[in-house]
């Protein structure tokens, strides 16, 4: 088994497609998923790196899991259903805390699940309309398509939260509009986009704690990795 | 009871051995130490047997336990738990809250008396700190509240070395080093009983659930979670492995690398570390204690085996081989199944006991030629996908030595590949096999990997030769020549060069004119090789012409050589057919061509060797190359009446001379044409042709006198208009000339007048404008824009960039 460079792990209520956008990046398929019972992960190479990216159950029962999967992650992605604010709402509630043990540099990403279900073109009409919540209603409607109940910016809203509770300077992390995505695990819509980007920004993050902090095993190729400096005449 | 065994439940110790003649026992725990059986009973008994595993024919194990003694511990209390120490021949043995040592052979107390006093559970140190091989590292729950102890266990001492106190009661602990992983009453822990350091894994409700933790190897743990998962936790408080998914009612668990037992009360489910996948479901009712194995995977790899034979003789392939594979058996059980397949030397013996009842594939088979085929084809696929892998590691020889003999008895093509990619096979018993199956030029290719070149091309040269049959290549000759071309064996193929050559002038020469070039140099010289070549003249044409041409060797001997030679062919073939004289044969262009371009060959030598042959072409060519061109020119006009040769003997013998060089070859050959006299009409015309085509190659005002004077403008217009134009554009381009040559002229003399034109008029008012003093002497410079300066300052301002002036001196 190779021992992976970086943790990534997926948080959320059940149901919101911690396991299917997981599925779907991994395996290119958005298949019947089964409640996820405990946790399971994937190793992903990116560029010269192994991360692991944690599914975990959102059930309550395995709640007490989360701040064990959490430890020393180096990026988390927060996930909830756009088409229930509840699952925003509990994010706060109930998984933000389980972060405490990942590593301190660790990257948040907000995940808004499922926009497939909602109104084709919801998303754009915001955009012209200006911001502010839209029409929540008709949220567990039995129409396929509804307006969007949860909109991005109160996506953004708990990003800037966490970055409090956290003690986090706005300057010192990745802006909401970077970290704020919305997914459809079902069409595909975005997914790459996020694990990929987040990636890409997790690799500076695995570069810095092992030159700061001092690895438990000798790693020997880490020893070289060098210190990015402004200096160097033509670069 | 307990029984071991994943995988398959084997009936170990059956009731009768424990229970005698008392009605009920109750066995409370169990150890494992090799092939010692230990079984703590409710009333205070320990029991010791030892298992002895003997196989069945129908490919499953089976254990029988003798039973050797038991021992009543003295006390009214059940044995709690049992755990061996085999460096120390001790028994550990919790009872009553306490830990006694005892014997592992006589289970007999030892007689310090040591004991450790006041413990709840225990946990063996299997990655133990201190170095000492003599001492085990013992850790207690304690009956004190919340306390974990730590000991050193000698053989007939015991000696605490630590006490920590944990935050909440413990109710299990597995130990690693310095890490104690413990369960206590809300959740499980790491604590670093040397540091102090606790690390939370994950709460956990010991009311609801008996709490798990093991020990599955350097730093990392297994723990009975929520909803019946098994969670891995290293000491950093990790999880590296996803989870495992046990039922609700899990009691034990057990490790098994790299699998994980676990217990309940209907099953012993198995699932896999790696892939967190369940395995096996075993039925097992009434299970209460699960306890490790050691002696387990030794067991079960031997029952893939075995089970991997039935399938084998059921012809089950497939199955079969997957069993093997998983089974990690040695090839060799197999391979010795089929007659005289390991070679002699091999130092094989089945394994004892067997892992099946075949004496050999005869037997198997009972005959069937049909059966005995597809197994032989099954060996034959199976070895070739192992042999690259560590399976073969240990047994290339015998695995490859087999393949080549499954091979060569099929008649089967991969027998070659084998032979000429990286093998094992052990020479001897190879060649053998080969030589009996006739598979004479694979025998070649075994001797030639064992570095036996020259018994290898001996072998072949009989093939070729038919003394012996085998018709394996039907190219086989030129293989041969091809292999001794690349062969560095110099001898070799000196020794064999005259049995090429003679099979075949040019493809033998091969061997000389495609070696590596630097070998070339040195035993392959040209003059060695042309030697040797002496009785072979077509070889020895194709040998000079890779000098000569190919490699371009600027050597006098070869081109005159080569040239003789193909006069040779020429003359030769001459005299042999009158009839095809006409037409230049191949021979003759390739001669002609050499004549024409090589400059080194003895060209007196050819003219003499040629004279009265009857090779005018040839003839006028070496005329040419001793510059005697009214000679060669002569033989192409009158004897060969071949006009256009003439023309292009002119170019050829003009190339990258001069202009004037070349206008005197053409007019030599016009002259030639125009002789006084009766001038045959061809001649006239080829003047005519000359002349049209090449007007620029002659000087018009010489040719026109020479002209007849019959011959009409009509028929010359080409040339003369040719020549007018040509002299009208001289005379033009030459007054083009004249006219810019005077306009530069009047130029010159223009500027000449203007500066001559005015007078300088020098006064004290007129100034230096370079260092703005007056002139005192009648000497001064001017500059083209009327400027005037000291002479001196004109010199320094040369060296002074930041004076003014501009243009040059005048
Ligand atoms: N329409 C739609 N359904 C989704 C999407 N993602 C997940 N689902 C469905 O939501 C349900 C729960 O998904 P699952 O991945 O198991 O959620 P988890 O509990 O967070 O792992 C399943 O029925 C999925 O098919 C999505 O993007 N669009
Ligand atoms: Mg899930």
């Amino acid at each position: 088994m190779r021992k992976p460079d970086g943790k990534i792990v997926l948080l959320g209520d059940m149901n919101v497609g911690k396991t299917s956008l997981l599925q779907r990046y991994m395996e290119r398929r958005f298949p019947d998923t089964v409640s996820t019972v405990g946790g399971a992960f994937y190793l992903k190479p990116w560029r010269s790196y192994n991360i692991s990216i944690w599914d975990t159950a959102g059930r309550e029962q395995f709640h007490g899991l989360g701040s064990m999967y959490c430890r020393g992650a180096v990026a988390v992605i927060l996930i909830y259903d756009v088409n229930h604010p509840q699952s925003l709402l509990e994010l706060e509630d109930r998984f933000l805390g389980l972060t405490d043990t990942a590593s301190t540099d660790c990257l948040f990403a907000i995940v808004g699940n499922k926009v497939d279900l909602v109104e084709a073109g919801a998303a754009d009409s915001r955009e012209k309309e200006g911001h502010g919540p839209g029409t929540a209603g008709g949220g567990g409607g039995g129409s396929p398509k509804v307006p969007k109940p949860v909109q991005l910016e109160d996506a953004v809203a708990l990003y800037n939260k966490i970055l409090k509770y956290k003690m986090l300077d706005e300057k010192d992390v990745p802006a909401a509009e970077q970290m704020c995505f919305e997914t459809s695990a079902k069409t595909g819509y975005n997914v790459d986009l996020l694990f990929e980007t987040l990636f890409d920004m997790v690799v500076p993050v695995i570069l810095r704690q092992r030159a700061q902090g001092p690895p438990q095993t000798v790693d020997v190729t880490s020893c070289k990795t060098p210190r990015r400096t402004r200096s160097g005449c033509c670069s | 009871m307990m029984s071991t065994k994943a995988f398959t439940l084997v009936s170990a110790v059956g009731w009768e051995l424990l229970a005698g003649d008392k009605e009920r026992v109750h066995v409370e725990c169990v150890e494992c130490c090799g092939k010692n059986l230990y079984v703590g009973t409710r009333d205070c008994v320990v029991h010791h047997f030892l298992l002895e595993e003997r196989a069945l024919p129908t490919g499953t194990a089976t254990f029988s336990a003798a039973k050797q003694l038991h021992r009543h511990l003295g006390f009214r209390k059940p044995v709690n738990e049992l755990r061996a120490a085999s460096a120390l021949n001790r028994l550990l043995v919790l009872c009553d809250n306490s830990i006694t040592l005892v014997n592992m052979m006589s289970l007999e107390p030892v007689p310090s008396g040591a004991r450790i006093k006041g413990a709840a559970a225990l946990a063996l140190n299997e990655n133990p700190v201190n170095g000492d091989p003599f001492c085990v590292e013992v850790c207690i729950i304690s009956v004190k509240r919340r306390t974990i102890q730590l000991f050193l266990v000698y053989e007939d001492r015991v000696q605490i070395v630590r006490e920590v106190s944990t935050p909440e009661q413990p109710l299990a602990v597995a130990v690693d080093g310095d890490f104690l992983c413990l369960a206590l009453t809300t959740q499980y822990i790491i604590l670093n009983y040397n540091t102090g350091f606790s690390q939370d894994l994950f709460p956990y409700c010991s009311e609801e659930k008996r709490p798990i933790v093991k020990r599955i190897g350097r730093q990392e743990f297994l723990l009975a979670g929520p909803g019946g998962l098994g969670m891995f936790a290293t000491v950093a408080g990790i999880s590296q492995r996803a989870p495992v998914h046990w039922s609700e009612n899990v009691i034990g668990a057990a490790i098994c690398f790299p699998y994980v037992i676990a217990l309940d009360d209907e099953f012993i489910t198995v699932h896999s570390m790696l892939d967190q996948q369940q395995k096996q479901t075993l039925p097992f009712k009434e299970g209460h204690i699960l306890q490790d194995f050691e002696a387990l995977q030794v067991m079960y790899r031997r029952i893939l085996q075995q089970a991997g034979f039935i399938q084998f003789a059921q012809l089950q392939f497939l199955e079969a081989k997957e069993l093997f594979r998983s089974g990690q058996l040695d090839v060799r059980e197999l391979i010795s199944l089929y007659p005289f397949l390991l070679p002699t030397s091999s130092s094989f013996t089945r394994s004892h006991p067997p892992l099946h009842e075949y004496a050999d594939l005869n037997q198997l088979t009972q005959g069937d030629q049909d059966k005995m085929a597809k197994c032989k084809r099954f060996l034959m696929s199976y070895l070739n996908e192992v042999r690259s892998t560590e399976v073969a590691n240990g047994y290339k020889e015998d695995i490859d030595t087999a393949l080549l003999k499954l091979y060569a008895e099929a008649d089967h093509d991969s027998l070659l590949d084998l032979l000429v990619t990286e093998n094992s096979c052990l020479l001897t018993d190879s060649a053998a096999w080969l030589e009996k199956h006739n598979k004479y030029f694979a025998l070649g290719l075994l001797y030639h990997y064992n570095n036996q070149d020259a018994a290898a091309v001996q072998l072949w040269v009989n093939i070729v030769n038919g003394d012996i049959h085998d018709s394996t290549r039907s190219d086989l000759y030129e293989y041969v020549v091809d292999f001794l071309t690349y062969s560095l064996d110099q001898e070799l193929v000196w020794k064999y060069a005259d049995w090429v050559l003679q099979k075949s002038e040019e493809v033998g020469v091969q061997v000389f004119t495609k070696r590596p070039l630097d070998e070339q140099q040195n035993s392959f010289n040209p003059d060695s090789v042309i030697t040797c070549l002496k009785k072979y003249p077509k070889a020895l044409v194709k040998y000079l012409e890779h000098l000569v041409i190919d490699r371009s060797l600027q050597k006098e001997e070869y081109h005159t050589q080569l040239a003789l030679l193909y006069l040779d062919e020429v003359l030769r073939q001459k005299s042999g057919t009158s009839s095809k004289a006409a037409e230049a044969s191949e021979i003759q262009l390739k001669l002609q061509h050499l004549l024409q371009k090589s400059d080194l060959y003895r060209v007196h030598l050819l003219i003499d060797r040629i004279r009265g042959a009857g090779l005018p072409m040839e003839s006028a060519i070496l005329h040419g190359k001793l510059e005697e061109h009214e000679e060669a020119l002569r033989i192409l006009v009158h004897e060969l009446r071949d006009f256009a040769a003439a023309e292009d003997y002119c170019l050829w013998r003009s190339e990258g001379r001069d202009p004037p060089y070349r206008q005197r070859l053409f007019h030599t050959l016009l002259a030639m044409y125009l002789q006084p006299g009766p001038t045959a009409p061809e001649l006239a015309v080829a003047a005519t042709d000359l002349l049209n085509h090449h007007a620029t190659d002659f000087d018009a005002a010489r040719v026109l006198p020479l002209l007849p004077g019959t011959w009409s403008v009509q028929l010359l217009h080409p040339f003369l208009a040719g020549a007018v134009r040509n002299s009208v554009h001289a005379r033009r381009t030459a007054q083009v000339a004249l006219g810019l040559a005077r306009s530069e002229n009047l130029i010159y003399k223009y500027d000449k007048m203007k500066l001559k034109g005015s007078s300088v008029q020098l006064s004290d008012k007129k100034l230096c404008q370079m260092c703005q003093n007056p002139f005192c002497e009648p000497v001064f410079v001017r500059y083209p824009n009327g400027g005037l300066v000291h002479t001196h300052c004109a010199a320094s301002r040369h060296t002074n960039p930041s004076a003014p002036g501009p243009g040059a001196r005048t």
